[in-house]
């Protein structure tokens, strides 16, 4: 690859380029026999003499006829990632299969100038080629039920097609609009589009830009859809979704249209009623209007992703729909929304120069995305979601070996592969693995926030709407597509644009973050030394363990003294491990002073529990996360409870509640117990402190005094004030209650008694739950609640007593599982005659029943998942049923 | 029969058996018999019992068939004819030569109706109520005195109450659908304590799964009325579906009103939307490269 630092910018791997743009027509589609017949032409530069080859990519498709300038033209076709091992049957493993993939998938990789398609350019028209005059390759190919790129859903019914809300749209991974149509399938390619389809009059037809027109066919049974797209835009961004589709126009911008499928309008219009927010964010904080001159969504089934951006339209799963009464996917279903607007500006509008630069496009679009949460669920949300962000990629690095955001690849040669650690090649997303490509998403956003941390989300902010401008001029050029690489991003031209607006060298964090893998693990512990009054901190690091990397440069700490909390910043070397931090109280107090937090609250604290000795309350290590680490730190019970109870960041109260596992004593029940009934504490962080005090509460079985851990907090909040048994009539308009309300009962179903079985006491409790559950006056669904429910009974479930390995009958089923089984059986009923959103109950229900079999309660039999998997059943459902099918085998 | 105590409506009854009975054995008599067994002449009498019933029956049947309370004359004839019986002969046998007369029975007075027992003065006719219109029934028939029982105000009972109903009925419902249709179990000694009624797929899956069942629908039309507007629009949906004969042309005008109406709610004013997916279709043009 020959890029180049500096003005010039992006330069072909190709021979020529396309002008103005290219033409895609689909003139029939065949939904019987999932067919589609048409015809493309593109327009291309010759940028050097003697072309005589022109490689495109396609993929199953059949081409019949291909003309260059009107001529016939012979062509070959080459799809080697068909046959990826050649008959090879010696080396029958992965790492054979692996590169042999890689080989294949280099061989046809657009952006290395290669193609399935080899076109050669008829002798009549070399001397044309000589004079760098244009050529217009018109190929007609068909598609015979394409297994991806393509995905056709034809409900078996009577009815026409359009009754049958039969439809179809592109799909795939990365770039793969080659699997409908020959394209040069690159992200760094872009030309202006002319797109039309003809269908089917009941339908409608939605691609991305402008509609221009809707001509009926002659016969007037058919229509077609005439599309331009005049931005300059890469083949991969192109789309495509055809169905019988509900029209929607945004009723606060009428340049945005939704679709969905028949009878799901009144949901539609509930749950795209909130997009328009988004929009506003967006273009406020980036300064810029939204690119495109129309936005559409589309919602479909059997989606292959939740999400998928592409040019001016997003396609989204159609079980992102939900009606005002769900809670639970409200926050999903926006958030899906804000990540496809994101990808909008940065990722459709803004394209890539190579696979290397994609972590820029996916950390700024995910780092927006970040803003517009903290905007929407405020900074509590905002700080849990990157935390566990966090410990997902440090969990996933340190098992696999690390995540490479910008690899840089030597020759092609096998040993420079910078990835050796993985199974597969990460030259091409397409040798990627799914969860990897995950992770490296999640990393590009993580890594955006710590270059924010750096210049100021300020700068931060300029550099985009830099980026952004810079890239709307361009668009609005013709014929010079050399202008158009302005619309790419590159890794370098990135950094330039951070080092221009903000005069500020990130050269260091660029290269310990995304030039190479690995994230870092820090020990900490301290000691306080009394006399020189001096806290003595010893940070070590892991840097051999595969993925991990040594950390050099400064790191935070927080100390929460007696007068105050204290911010330290500490420069983290090779060899210095201890840490010397005066401290600022002496170690007696006055007793009736209040103690100022960081965010200078003052509060009153019963400092009885700590250490006489020592004015520390807590210690946090890297407390905003700027480094991608994970940090074990030693404290004693008390720090951690004073921690979780007087800390405000809900980051500091989840760790606390973690540590405070090991320390099963009343002191850390009391804390948690404090945080659960504190209304004022993020509702998360209560979830997690319920599940801390089963485990507690276990822990310490044999000294625990009064009820069930929980079963009175719970009674007090949710409970009849007359009969404390009864639950209230649900009412879940204050919706941090009604997380609560689910969690609850699901951790104190994990509650053991002495004989490690679930006590009685909690099993009638949560079934009487379930008995006077009353949702009648609700304005919002149960179904969650109530799936929760049978999720708490599939917790109270423990491993039978089984007698000779008898066989499970219901003669010797157990008295209690026999009332579980008692209200499984009419739930899962029940969800026949009333079905539930998402069928939520049902999923439970299965994973339940699994649960009853694995503890030998019911006979192990996976008749009823393979029914339950089966096509035709709600998608939640299948995969609840095959992970129960898949669990039989562990 | 003087074992049992006889009240006078019995022996008013039994005097007319009595008077029958003769006249049946007169009849006999003159048919020429000379004796008969006790048996055949009951079951003459009978006979003959219920054929006068039949005739009283079915002359009151036509006398109140015209409106009437009293039977007529010819009410009798024509139910005898009715009956199948030869009107024409009957005078000839009135006064036929070999006749007996049977002395009329004795006059015994018709037994009283033992009066019900009067509970409180009948009501007297109002003004406006003609006098000869029968009396206001006894007072007890319609004077009702209400009685209190204890409502169940309890809290704990009442959603006590109401659970278990639901569980009832849950229950009852489950468990006929699984009698009536295909079941699965969890044990395959035992398909009937806990049966599972059939993982059956659908169709169209997500429709079942997305949409709100009429229960919820009903639920949120009570606590939000405003979302009824859109309910309603959603019921034309499939018009624009099911036109298919009708010609795509006014099909798709169909379509067409029906957004505009969709987005013209919500923004009263602003009734002119310029969208594409909103223009009409245009009629293709008659020189058009394929």
């Amino acid at each position: 690859m020959n890029r180049k630092k500096g003005d010039k910018g992006f330069e072909s791997p190709r021979p020529y380029k396309f002008t103005t743009h290219q033409v895609v027509c689909i003139n029939n589609i065949n939904f019987q026999r999932k067919s589609v017949v048409g015809y493309v032409e593109l327009t291309i530069f010759p940028t050097v003499a003697n072309l005589n080859r022109i490689k495109l990519n396609s993929k199953q498709c059949r081409i019949y006829r291909v003309r260059v300038n009107d001529l016939e033209a012979a062509f070959i076709y080459n799809d080697p990632t068909l046959e990826v091992c050649h008959h090879e049957s010696k080396q029958r493993n992965l790492n054979y299969f692996s590169n042999a993939y890689a080989a294949a998938v280099s061989a046809v990789d657009p952006d290395a100038g290669n193609g399935e398609l080899c076109i050669k350019v008829p002798s009549e028209l070399w001397k044309h080629v000589d004079e760098l005059k244009v050529l217009k390759v018109h190929i007609n190919f068909s598609l015979d039920q394409p297994k991806g790129g393509l995905h056709f859903v034809v409900p078996n019914m009577e009815g026409s097609m359009a009754e049958r809300g039969a439809h179809v749209f592109s799909c795939g991974y990365q770039n793969s609009t080659r699997f409908w149509f020959p394209c040069v399938d690159s992200y760094s390619e872009l030309c202006t589009w002319k797109l039309e389809y003809t269908v089917d009059a009941a339908m409608v037809a939605v691609s991305n830009g402008d509609l221009v027109e809707t001509v009926y066919t002659h016969d007037m049974r058919k229509k077609t859809f005439h599309y331009m797209l005049t931005i300059p835009t890469a083949a991969s961004n192109i789309s495509l979704a055809i169905g019988p589709f509900e029209i929607l126009v945004d009723p606060y911008m009428h340049e945005v249209t939704h679709f969905c499928l028949p009878q799901l309008l009144p949901l539609l219009k509930h749950t795209t009623s909130y997009l328009h927010e988004v929009f506003e964010f967006y273009e406020e904080i980036l300064t810029c209007r939204y690119p495109y001159s129309c936005f559409k969504t589309v919602f479909i089934d059997e989606a292959y992703v939740e999400v998928a951006a592409y040019a001016s339209m997003s396609i989204f799963s159609t079980n992102l729909l939900h009606s005002a009464m769900i809670i639970d996917e409200t926050p999903l279903t926006r958030r899906c929304l804000a990540q496809a607007l994101a990808q909008q500006f940065f990722g459709c509008f803004i394209s890539r120069m190579s696979w290397s630069d994609e972590w820029v496009l996916k950390g700024i679009s995910g780092y927006i995305y970040g803003l517009w949460m903290k905007k929407t669920f405020g900074v509590n949300e905002y700080r849990h979601w990157i935390k566990q962000e966090l410990d997902q990629i440090v969990a996933y690095e340190l098992k696999t070996g690390g995540v490479l955001l910008h690899p840089i690849f030597g020759g092609g040669k096998e040993k420079d592969n910078p990835a050796s650690h993985l199974h597969f090649s990460i030259k091409h997303p397409h040798t990627l693995s799914w969860e990897y490509y995950t992770m490296f998403q999640c990393k590009a956003h993580l890594v955006m926030r710590l270059i924010e941390n750096r210049i100021s989300m300020e700068f931060m902010l300029q550099v985009f709407n830099k980026l952004l401008s810079l890239a709307s001029t361009a668009s609005s050029q013709k014929f010079q597509s050399h202008m158009w690489s302005q619309m790419l991003v590159s890794t370098s031209g990135f950094l330039k644009s951070i080092s221009n607006v903000s005069g500020k060298d990130i050269q260091p964090l660029i290269k310990q973050w995304v030039d190479q893998s690995g994230v870092v693990k820090f020990y900490g512990s301290f000691a306080f030394n009394r006399k020189r009054n001096v806290l003595e901190l010893e940070i070590k690091q892991d840097y051999t363990s595969p993925g991990t990397q040594k950390y050099v440069g400064p790191l935070k700490v927080t100390v929460q003294e007696l007068d105050g909390s204290f911010n330290h910043t500490l420069q983290i070397e090779e060899n210095s491990l201890k840490h010397d931090i005066p401290c600022h109280s002496k170690s007696r107090r006055n007793k009736k002073k209040k103690i100022p937090l960081m965010n200078g609250e003052e509060v009153d604290m019963d400092l009885s529990a700590m250490d006489a000795d020592s004015p520390l309350l807590w210690i946090r290590i890297d407390p905003d996360m700027s480094v991608l680490r994970k940090v074990e730190f030693e404290q004693s019970d008390f720090m951690w409870q004073y921690q979780l109870r007087y800390e405000r960041d809900v980051v500091a109260q989840e760790e606390a509640i973690l540590a405070l596992e090991k320390f099963p004593t009343p002191a850390s029940r009391l804390a948690l117990t404090d945080i659960l009934e504190q209304e004022q504490c993020f509702y998360r962080v209560r979830m997690l402190a319920c599940f801390c005090l089963a485990k507690i509460a276990n822990s310490m079985v044999s000294t625990w005094t009064g009820p069930p851990a929980m079963k009175s907090l719970f009674t007090r909040m949710f409970c009849c004030k007359t009969c404390p048994n009864i639950v209230k009539t649900n009412n879940f308009m204050n919706f941090q209650s009604y997380f609560l309300q689910k969690t609850m009962p699901v951790a104190m179903a994990l509650l053991r008694d002495v004989h490690n079985l679930c006590p009685k006491e909690v099993l009638m409790f949560i079934l009487d739950l379930i008995k006077y559950n009353d949702n009648r006056k609700n304005k919002f669904s149960d179904n969650y609640y109530r799936a929760e429910l049978i999720d708490a009974l599939a917790n109270s479930v423990t491993p039978a007593v089984s007698v000779n390995n008898e066989v499970r009958t219901l003669d010797n089923l157990n008295p209690d599982v026999r009332l579980i089984l008692e209200e499984i059986t009419r739930f899962l009923n029940m969800e026949k005659l009333l079905p539930s959103y998402r069928h939520t109950i049902t999923v439970s229900c299965l994973k339940a029943i699994r649960v009853l079999q694995k503890n030998g309660h019911v006979p192990s039999d996976p008749a009823l998942f393979k029914s339950y998997a089966e096509y035709g059943h709600f998608v939640d459902v299948r995969i609840a049923a095959l992970e129960a099918v898949v669990d039989y085998t562990k | 029969g003087s074992k049992h105590a006889t009240t006078p409506a019995d022996n008013y009854y039994l005097a007319r058996r009595r008077t029958l009975q003769v006249v049946v054995s007169s009849l006999l008599t003159e048919a020429g018999f000379e004796s008969a067994e006790k048996a055949a002449v009951e079951t003459l009498t009978e006979m003959l019992q219920s054929y006068i019933s039949e005739i009283g029956r079915s002359a009151k049947s036509y006398c109140e068939h015209t409106a009437r309370t009293q039977p007529t004359l010819s009410d009798i004839v024509v139910t005898l004819v009715e009956m199948g019986f030869n009107v024409e002969t009957l005078p000839a046998y009135a006064k036929r030569s070999q006749r007996m007369v049977i002395t009329a029975p004795p006059v015994t007075n018709q037994p009283v109706t033992p009066k019900a027992l009067t509970a409180g003065q009948n009501k007297p006719h109002p003004s406006h109520i003609p006098g000869h219109f029968p009396e206001f029934p006894d007072p007890h028939t319609y004077i009702k005195t209400p009685t209190y029982r204890e409502p169940v105000s309890d809290y704990q009972v009442l959603r006590e109450r109401a659970a278990s109903q639901r569980r009832d009925v849950e229950r009852a419902l489950t468990r006929f659908m699984a009698k009536t249709g295909e079941t699965q179990s969890l044990f395959k000694d035992d398909v009937s304590t806990f049966p599972l009624i059939a993982a059956r797929p659908f169709t169209v899956p997500y429709l079942t799964a997305l949409l709100p069942s009429e229960l919820e629908m009903q639920q949120m039309e009570e606590t939000d009325s405003s979302e009824q507007d859109d309910q309603t629009d959603t019921e034309n949906l499939p018009l624009h579906m099911s036109t298919d004969d009708s010609g795509p042309e006014k099909e798709n005008a169909s379509v067409l009103q029906q957004n505009t109406s969709l987005s013209g709610s919500r923004n009263g004013e602003e009734n002119v939307i310029d969208n594409p997916y909103l223009r009409p279709v245009k009629k293709p043009k008659i020189r058009r490269k394929k």
